[in-house]
């Protein structure tokens, strides 16, 4: 009997001390979140430099507004496989896209070499626009089909699968057309941003060599 | 004489007015200044950042001083050591089941087709791209809960307003973390140096949540605000 009386009040001891421990936790917790989020605790300006930091303000404004990209310019949401044609905040047109698949292909055999389909994020430009467009198949397109690879450069030309224009950002990626439009509005490429014909055909005329090209 | 007392009551509220409107206002401005900065060194390099508004309640993905995204939260929570805001960098991206990309290997096992051959999951005729089932990591692969490790030590957990916590069982096990394991740790933290700050970020869509984990890749900086 006088054990169990016992082992109740080591229990009832051992509960209380976890209570008062944690309303230590909260104790503190709350003095520290009456500090949450913190405001009105910037570092304060004397009077006498008040206009040097107005004078960096607005230099630093212009800083950032000279960071911007200048005319029209496009933005790929690879998530969404969504493109933008902007021209500063506005949106010109939106077209639906489909991006990197983000498959991963290893070679078979000896070269065992491996290929990330993913559409490279960040800040690119324009760098050629091309009219009829063919393919020069890489490697891993035969690889992929469970082809040898081909010698001569001829046996990897294949037409019309770009659509009618491309538009190429670097390191042979591109913005191009598609046969497979159904597919449009999902993650189903090799890295190059698929766009539907109209919205090709309208986005290559509008940008030029040169233009931004952000994707994220 | 009475009004004369008061007038000169009104004066002086009116002056004490203008005075902490001065302050407030360069208090203002010191912190657009502060946050110019902080931005201007990182949009002068061409890499994506993040901005974290805490009193506006929105995470913001931007390059070069432009918006390009922009997630509104619905709600968050905090505990601990509220020292977390300025430039940031993400260290860790920890989910309980991370995507796990595709690996083909031509020969070797079977493969999915590849997508133009890609097979639609539902049958009959009016059949659209989201039918399509397809070897691929796509937004709807990410998970809708995960969490987002600073190197200032900030933990931020990310999750969607319906992410399945595991019923009842998962309900509890929130629960014993938010409100014992958290502040306890926090506690005893506190006691050895070792600041928590552990913040729970909610979203109304779950797709916001998973195009935070979609778009944020570790080694983003990002300032908090």
């Amino acid at each position: 009997m006088t054990i169990k009386r016992l082992l109740i009040a080591g229990a009832a001891l051992a509960y209380l001390g976890f209570l008062a421990v944690l309303g230590a936790s909260y104790f503190i917790g709350f003095k520290q979140a009456s500090t949450w989020p913190r405001t009105g605790q910037e570092q304060a300006i004397a009077d006498k430099d008040l206009p040097k930091v107005e004078k960096n303000v607005l230099l630093l404004q212009r800083k950032m507004a000279g960071l911007l990209p200048r005319g029209l310019y496009i933005v790929i949401d690879t998530a969404e496989n969504r493109l933008y044609l902007k021209e500063g905040d506005k949106v010109v047109r939106t077209a639906v896209v489909s991006c990197g698949s983000g498959v991963v292909l290893e070679e078979p055999g000896g070269k065992k070499r491996s290929w990330v389909f993913d559409t490279p994020r960040g800040e690119f430009s324009v760098k050629s626009k091309i009219t009829n467009p063919y393919w020069v198949k890489p490697d891993w397109a035969f690889i992929e089909e469970g082809e040898a690879i081909p010698k001569g450069m001829e046996d990897r030309i294949e037409g019309g699968t770009l659509g009618d224009y491309a538009l190429g950002f670097g390191q042979g990626y591109f913005i191009h057309g598609t046969l497979y439009t159904r597919l449009l509005g999902r993650n189903v490429t090799h890295g190059c941003v698929r766009v539907g014909d109209e919205d090709l055909k309208y986005v290559f005329k509008a940008v030029s060599i040169g233009s931004k090209i952000y994707i994220y | 004489m009475k009004r004369a007392a008061a007038f000169a009551v009104i004066v002086a509220a009116g002056l004490g007015c203008l005075a902490w409107g001065a302050g407030a206002d360069k208090a203002a401005l010191a912190k657009k200044q502060e946050g110019l900065n902080a931005e201007y060194g990182l949009a002068k390099d061409a890499n994506f950042y993040f901005v974290f508004d805490v009193l506006g309640r929105k995470i913001e993905l931007r390059v070069r001083g432009m918006v390009l995204r922009t997630w509104p939260l619905r709600s968050m929570r905090f505990w601990g050591q509220p020292d977390f805001s300025g430039t940031v960098e993400l260290a860790k991206k920890t989910a309980l089941k991370a995507p796990e990309r595709i690996v083909i290997k031509p020969g070797e096992s079977e493969v999915s087709a590849p997508a133009p051959a890609a097979k639609p999951t539902a049958t009959g005729a009016a059949t659209t791209a989201a039918d399509y089932d397809l070897e691929a990591l796509e937004l709807k692969d990410m998970p809708k809960r995960f969490q987002l490790g600073f190197d200032n030590g900030l933990n931020v957990t990310i999750k969607a307003k319906d992410a399945g916590s595991g019923g009842l069982g998962g309900m509890l096990r929130d629960a014993w973390r938010w409100y014992i394991d958290v502040p306890l740790r926090n506690l005893f933290g506190s006691r050895e140096g070792k600041g928590l700050a552990e913040l729970e970020i909610v979203f109304e869509d779950e797709k916001d949540a998973q195009s935070i984990y979609w778009h944020f890749f570790d080694g983003i900086k990002g300032i908090i605000i």
